[in-house]
């Protein structure tokens, strides 16, 4: 820090000026008028998005310093590790000023009061109407947002065109579709994995539930209600599961397998079709560069065409309680989620932009492993219930336990989805 | 510390075996002191380190204690509830208590069993054999729970693993069988597993007792006509009992906290609920779902348990050197 003693004191002023203007019901938000020199912001991004972070956060330190004059600490937290990151250094008063937020752990941390509202920041950036969805939906607690849409990914219908083109075979739009390519790909490969149906994923099933018209989770006042159970969750888990059950064209190890064992094996060439992310092509490629070029994807088949929904899964930037400057650190979230930087980090890691405008472009793209990812994200997007309990029931792996007792042949459809829908309502209502 | 020391040091040094002052009274109380003082240090770091968490986690337990808690730090006291709902678990007593104590005692016989034997071979051995052997079986020892655990997953691995494929190659399968969706074959491959990983320690352990017998109460045994076993079992395994004892207690111990090689094997984590243990399903139940109060609650009734079985185990044991 080489500026002088003067410019720190007046920065020190301002800063508290911002504050008292923020607490006394606010103007915050005013972007580039932030003066932060002598400061430092600490942020936390998640690591295993994308793998050149490092220089990605240089530029944004050195343009952040120049347009606030406040220096950027960016460290970077595995996945793996970060939730038990955020618990103790919220018990320990150490969060950062502002850290990525996975979107399901939004609502989580936001319930513990742990997070800093954004509404009024957002509002006064003029950034209200200019947002995601699905993404603003995920980060909402109590009416109120906590998480800036940053980017998400999506999960859709990816299938290996070398098998297909072989078998003169066309991408499925419907689900009878689906049943028909498998059956074909078994006949003609009876070692291969026809169509991807792991027992330890979840996201790969709601697209199913929602396509034969049923909900994971619906709230009507306070109360929430599962739908697991409903005529066409049932149907479509029955359809999905079937594959397996009832014409054997997934595998024995499949019942087992989560996200990362399909996206190993699809890397492999021993499954023809899964449902997989928007940003797993890459890993794809990377995996086995020998996969480049022969495989394409579709948005995830509706019962009889159209599109069945699938989640957008991303991530949040969230301001904690304990930032010392609100201001500023809205400053480094309004420039990380728009424009420039938003915009050369969802084209750097394969996931789409939570800003609206810079999406519209995305979706203009004609990338065949692009286009169909940003349809199926604009046109086929949906939220998993955006309630604090929604992590215990993760934890608890309430539709990993239906799939798998399913896909064993331990439990009926009909069993199976009632136990899952009975556990999955108590816990998110809390009982 | 530094104002104990002068004092305590010089009458500690030259008097403790015979007490030969005008004053023995305060010599006596200062007798008495003295192990005390010297332990305080010690005593404080322990209290420091194991103490107060150990205290911590009993308050905790009774608690709803969970993020909320944690960002206010206000306490949320809720009484025994805690401990209601872990004993009024249904799951608890048909799922996660019977497979805990069953694959304990399976375990902790098997690797107590298996490492006993590879002591006895090793006992047999001359020393460069005896050498290559121990580092052999120190590396099984020396290998992270996690990567053993990956190993036998993939060799079990129900598409691509070396036993299915084996079975099949010989014709005694026909579609490949997934291991890990039914209890016992997934528990069969935990044992394999955490005995592979376990029996090292006890080999070694058993092999410096086995050293330890005198060779002539050996040789007399035979002289008056004791068999191989009947040396092992009348002779060798009397003279190893506190061997044994630590080796049993330990093992136990281990083996009824298993939860990296149940966690990491496929649907071991939560997603197949007839394989839960007590590790997993603490960890499923509580921290998973941020509920730290409830975690505490089953940690505290965890060393309870295991302090009753070690209590009850030094018991026999103590008796029968008495009788």
């Amino acid at each position: 820090m080489r500026s002088t003693r003067l410019p720190v004191v007046a920065a020190l002023s301002v800063v508290t000026l911002g504050l008292t203007a923020c607490s006394g019901g606010g103007n915050g938000g005013e972007g580039g008028d932030v003066d932060g020199a002598g400061k430092t912001l600490d942020v936390w991004i998640m690591q295993g998005t994308n793998p050149s972070s490092d220089e990605f956060f240089d530029t944004v330190g050195e343009a952040f310093t120049e347009e606030t004059g406040a220096e950027l600490n960016v460290e970077f937290v595995e996945w793996g590790d970060a939730h038990d990151r955020f618990v103790t250094s919220i018990a320990g008063g150490t969060t950062p000023d502002v850290a990525e937020t996975g979107t399901t752990w939004t609502p989580e941390f936001a319930d513990a009061g742990a997070l800093a509202p954004l509404g009024e920041y957002v509002e006064g950036a003029g950034l209200g109407d200019d947002l995601v969805d699905g993404l603003v939906e995920a980060g909402t607690y109590d009416g109120e947002l906590y998480g800036m849409p940053w980017y998400a990914g999506v999960r859709s219908f990816v299938y290996n065109t070398e098998v297909f083109d072989e078998l003169g075979l066309e991408a499925p739009t419907t689900w009878q579709e689906i049943e028909d390519a498998a059956i074909a790909v078994k006949d003609a490969n009876p070692d291969m994995v026809a169509v991807a149906v792991p027992g330890d994923a979840e996201f790969t099933v709601y697209p199913w539930v929602w396509g034969g018209g049923g909900d994971v989770a619906t709230l009507e006042g306070e109360t929430w209600t599962s739908g697991l159970d409903s005529p066409g969750a049932r149907e479509g888990i029955s359809f999905w599961t079937g594959l397996a059950t009832e014409h054997n064209l997934s595998s024995a190890g499949a019942v087992t397998w989560r996200e990362t064992d399909v996206l190993d094996a699809f890397a492999e060439g021993d499954v023809a079709m899964a449902v997989m992310g928007s940003w797993t092509p890459a890993a794809i490629i990377e995996k086995n560069p020998d996969m480049d070029g022969k495989f394409s994807a579709v948005p995830i088949p509706g019962k009889d065409g159209g599109i069945s929904p699938s989640v957008l899964g991303g991530s949040h930037l969230s301001m904690f309680e304990t930032s010392d400057d609100k201001d500023l650190a809205f400053a480094f979230i309004e420039m990380m989620t728009t424009g420039e930087f938003a915009q050369e980090w969802a084209s750097q890691s394969g996931y789409f932009p939570g800003q609206s405008s810079l999406l519209d472009e995305a979706v203009g793209s004609d990338d065949p492993l692009v286009a169909p990812f940003a349809q199926q994200f604009v046109d086929g997007g949906a939220s998993v219930p955006a309630s604090p309990a929604f992590g215990a029931v993760q934890a608890q792996k309430t539709t990993s336990v239906m799939m798998q007792a399913i896909l064993s042949g331990q439990s009926s459809v009909e069993d199976a989805s009632a136990a899952a829908a009975q556990e999955l309502t108590d816990t998110l209502n809390g009982d | 510390m530094s104002t104990q020391l002068p004092t305590a040091a010089p009458v500690g040094a030259g008097s403790s075996p015979a007490p030969t002052g005008r004053r023995p009274l305060s010599r006596r109380r200062a007798a008495l002191a003295r192990p005390w003082l010297l332990l305080a240090p010690s005593l404080l770091v322990l209290a420091v380190l194991l103490l107060w968490p150990l205290i911590r986690v009993v308050l905790f337990s009774l608690q709803d204690y969970g993020l909320r808690e944690i960002v206010s730090g206000e306490p949320n006291w809720i009484g025994f509830a805690n401990f209601a709902e872990i004993l009024g678990s249904a799951q608890l007593w048909t799922i996660v208590l019977p497979n805990t104590i069953g694959f304990a005692v399976l375990a902790v016989a098997g690797t107590v069993a298996f490492g006993t034997a590879v002591a006895v071979l090793l006992a047999s051995l001359g020393t460069t054999w005896r050498t290559i052997v121990s580092s052999a079986i120190m590396a099984a020892w020396a290998m992270p729970a996690v990567t053993g655990t990956y190993v036998w997953v993939w060799i079990f691995d129900a598409d691509r693993g070396i036993f299915n494929q084996t079975l099949m190659n010989m014709g005694l399968m026909d579609d490949p069988v997934n291991w890990f969706t039914g209890r016992f074959s997934f528990y069969a491959i935990v044992l394999l597993n955490v005995i592979h990983h376990g029996f090292p320690f006890v080999a070694i352990t058993v092999l410096a007792g086995l050293l330890g017998v005198p060779k002539e109460m050996l040789e007399a045994a035979e002289m008056d006509g004791a068999g191989g076993w009947r040396r092992f079992f009348q002779i060798i395994v009397p003279q190893l009992r506190q061997v044994f004892a630590v080796v049993i207690i330990l093992s136990t111990i281990w083996d009824f906290k298993v939860f990296a090689q149940v966690y990491l094997m496929p649907g071991g984590a939560g997603s197949n609920r007839e394989v839960l243990n007590l590790g997993v399903w603490s960890y499923v139940e509580s921290f998973g779902q941020n509920r730290y109060g409830f975690g505490s609650a089953i940690a505290v009734l965890l060393t309870l348990l295991l302090l009753s079985i070690t209590a009850v185990y030094v018991r026999t044991i103590l008796k029968e050197e008495e009788l």
